[in-house]
């Protein structure tokens, strides 16, 4: 149960959050409404008097100022006004469904990474200074290294091409992506993609922090009282590992997000990132304003269930 | 009293003076440096990475734009070491091209982020109050909005030009610096030389650039070694999405963008940037890992 302090805590950072919001979509706002020209300008199939319609459809016909005032509002409202490429569709719900296609991709790709990201670190702790360990380290520099779009394309490589050439076609990953959601198969190899540079950060925090607590007296002693290695590590050691890689949790996230608009764009995946991308290059304004929203939206309730996370792992914070 | 042949004397002893060898801070570094063998062999690396980005200014196999239908797709052979891409262009002579664009952004950001990084820094930690309130909710801010995300939207308000695509990338990268000179100025200042410098009446800005900051200079050097690789493989990012330079400048982001959709038929295309620039980033990386050990052999890992 919350205690009551949990719930103002959380109260709190959630109006810290709404003000984040609105502070980043406003100076969004403001940058891309100073850009020349306007999504209909190009459009010459249109007569003027259409073209004034529409302007004024999209509240550009009225001052800076008003346009500023009629956002906020709507952001309130949860409307983040119409798309204007794609005429008359609305941006909320068409964000909401991109967003939750994105946290599916993305929590996958965060699993995967803490996953192995763990293994490796704890392995390359416990051989400290052997070859293992020599490996493991060296090989995080390369994993870190290496962009994502490049093991993608790698990815892409072996399983689909390479794959399907010596199996004869039987067993292979398809590039694509079915349906809003995917299917099963589709998700794994994107995510292996997006979380692989991660990985190797976590390794190496995980195998620091491991290295600093197998040296504490209470391992010592769980050693003494003649527990096997395995759950001492386990049980006594990896838990209080686990607290300095719950930190990089948050920008874990920023990163996750930051690399889901090259992977989305790779394998055609339906998500915000891919969004984003369409919209710069075809100049749909309230999308690029409306995506700004979500991620900074996204970013603050990442970073809040972290700190939460971190006081349910470590009872010696508080709020 | 007898004594072994070749073995001193007391006298002798008091009469020798002992002579130290001289060393000094970066000589120090130096040595330490070269017994990493990592290290070592990415500084050649580099080397030989600049030198061709310095060939390339004159020279190229090919001029990168000369496109050939008859080269179109070619694998790697004699005439095209690296084969061709879809337009029938040499890929070697846009990898070298590419070196040049990819030093450019990396250098170039970098030599913005220290002067942004150092300047806020150096002041947020040495004058501390409310100027230091100031600029670390600024760094907290910075931190907290994607990276990417802010230089899209910068590239798309102020266009794609390289020097722009260089400020977009040091604008929303320059809190490492600052957050790493500010803690190193925030323990300096406690030392006995500065407060020394301080009671015989020398000037704060005389204080910061004459002893604060050479004395920071190793942590600033492996910063910066370490924010290179950061800002080619965003550059890298940002091309990849065609939101980089203008092509058909042949950044290697962009052109491993080009050869994407032509993976199964000639991966070459994708494969000889992508190999270039992961290895490019790894050798910054580990000259970083390389730099951090000698300049600061206290900090052991």
């Amino acid at each position: 149960m919350l205690s009551r302090r949990a719930l103002i805590y959380i109260g709190e950072r959630l109006v810290l959050i709404a003000f984040t919001v609105v502070a980043v979509s406003s100076i969004v706002f403001v940058g891309v409404h100073q850009l020349p020209g306007n999504a209909f300008l190009s459009d010459r199939r249109i007569d003027a008097a259409a073209q004034a319609a529409l302007l004024h459809h999209y509240h550009l016909d009225i001052p800076l100022f008003d346009q500023y005032r009629l956002f906020v509002s709507g952001i309130f409202r949860g409307d983040l006004g119409e798309s204007l490429v794609n005429r008359g569709i609305p941006i909320t719900p068409l964000l909401l469904r991109e967003a939750s296609v994105s946290l599916e991709v993305g929590a996958t790709a965060l699993l995967f990474t803490i996953g192995l990201g763990m293994v490796l670190g704890v392995i390359a702790a416990i051989r400290q200074n052997t070859w293992i360990d020599y490996l493991a380290t060296t090989a995080s520099v390369i994993g870190y290294s290496i962009p994502n779009f490049v093991t993608a394309s790698v990815l892409v490589l072996v399983f689909a091409v390479y794959l399907y050439n010596w199996t004869g076609g039987t067993i292979y990953y398809e590039v694509g992506w079915d349906g809003t959601y995917g299917k099963l198969g589709q998700i794994f190899i994107p995510a292996f993609a997006l979380g692989f540079p991660y990985a190797s950060i976590v390794a190496r925090l995980t195998r620091a922090s491991m290295l600093e607590v197998l040296k504490q007296d209470y391992v010592r002693t769980a050693r003494a009282k003649g527990l096997t290695d395995r759950i001492v590590i386990i049980r006594h050691a990896l838990r209080n590992a686990l607290i300095p890689v719950v930190t990089i949790l948050g920008p874990l996230t920023i990163g996750i997000i930051t690399g889901s608009v090259v992977i989305e764009n790779i394998f055609g995946i339906p998500g915000l990132g891919k969004e984003f991308v369409n919209s710069i290059l075809s100049r749909d304004y309230n999308i690029v304003i409306g995506v700004f929203t979500f991620y900074a939206a996204a970013i603050g309730v990442a970073n809040l269930l972290v700190d939460l996370l971190y006081t349910a792992i470590d009872p010696r914070i508080r709020y | 009293m007898a004594t072994a042949p070749g073995v001193a004397t007391p006298d002798e002893y008091v009469g020798a003076t002992i002579v130290r060898e001289q060393t000094n801070l970066w000589a120090d570094a130096w040595r330490r440096l070269k017994r990493n063998r990592l290290a070592l062999v990415s500084t050649i690396l580099l080397c030989g990475l600049v030198l061709v980005a310095l060939v390339s200014l004159f020279w190229t196999p090919y001029p990168i734009w000369r496109q050939g239908v008859a080269s179109t797709y070619q694998t790697p052979n004699s005439h095209f070491l690296l084969g061709a891409d879809a337009a029938g262009r040499d890929i070697v002579s846009r990898l070298m091209v590419g070196a040049q664009i990819s030093l450019e952004v990396g250098v170039g950001t970098q030599i913005v982020v220290a002067l942004i990084g150092i300047t806020i820094g150096l002041i947020a930690g040495y004058f501390r109050g409310w100027l230091d309130g100031i600029f670390s909710t600024l760094i907290n801010i910075f931190y907290g909005i994607p990276d990417l995300l802010v230089a899209l939207l910068l590239v798309l308000l102020l266009g794609r030009g390289l020097d722009k695509i260089i400020f977009a990338i040091a604008a929303t990268r320059w809190m490492d610096m600052a957050r790493l000179v500010r803690g190193q100025t925030l323990a300096l200042r406690e030392r006995e030389f500065v407060e020394a410098a301080r009671a015989s009446g020398t000037r704060p800005n005389k204080i910061l650039s004459r002893h604060i900051l050479p004395n920071a200079l190793g942590p600033i050097i492996v910063q910066a070694t370490f924010g290179i690789p950061q800002a080619i493989l965003f550059e890298a990012f940002l091309s990849f999405l065609g939101l980089g330079v203008q092509p058909p400048t042949p950044s290697w982001g962009a052109m491993a963008a080009d050869g994407f959709h032509a993976l199964r038929i000639a991966p070459h295309i994708v494969l000889a940037p992508a190999i270039a620039l992961s290895l490019t980033l790894m050798a910054f990386n580990f000259l970083g890992d390389g730099l951090r050990d000698a300049l600061d052999p206290r900090q052991k890992r």
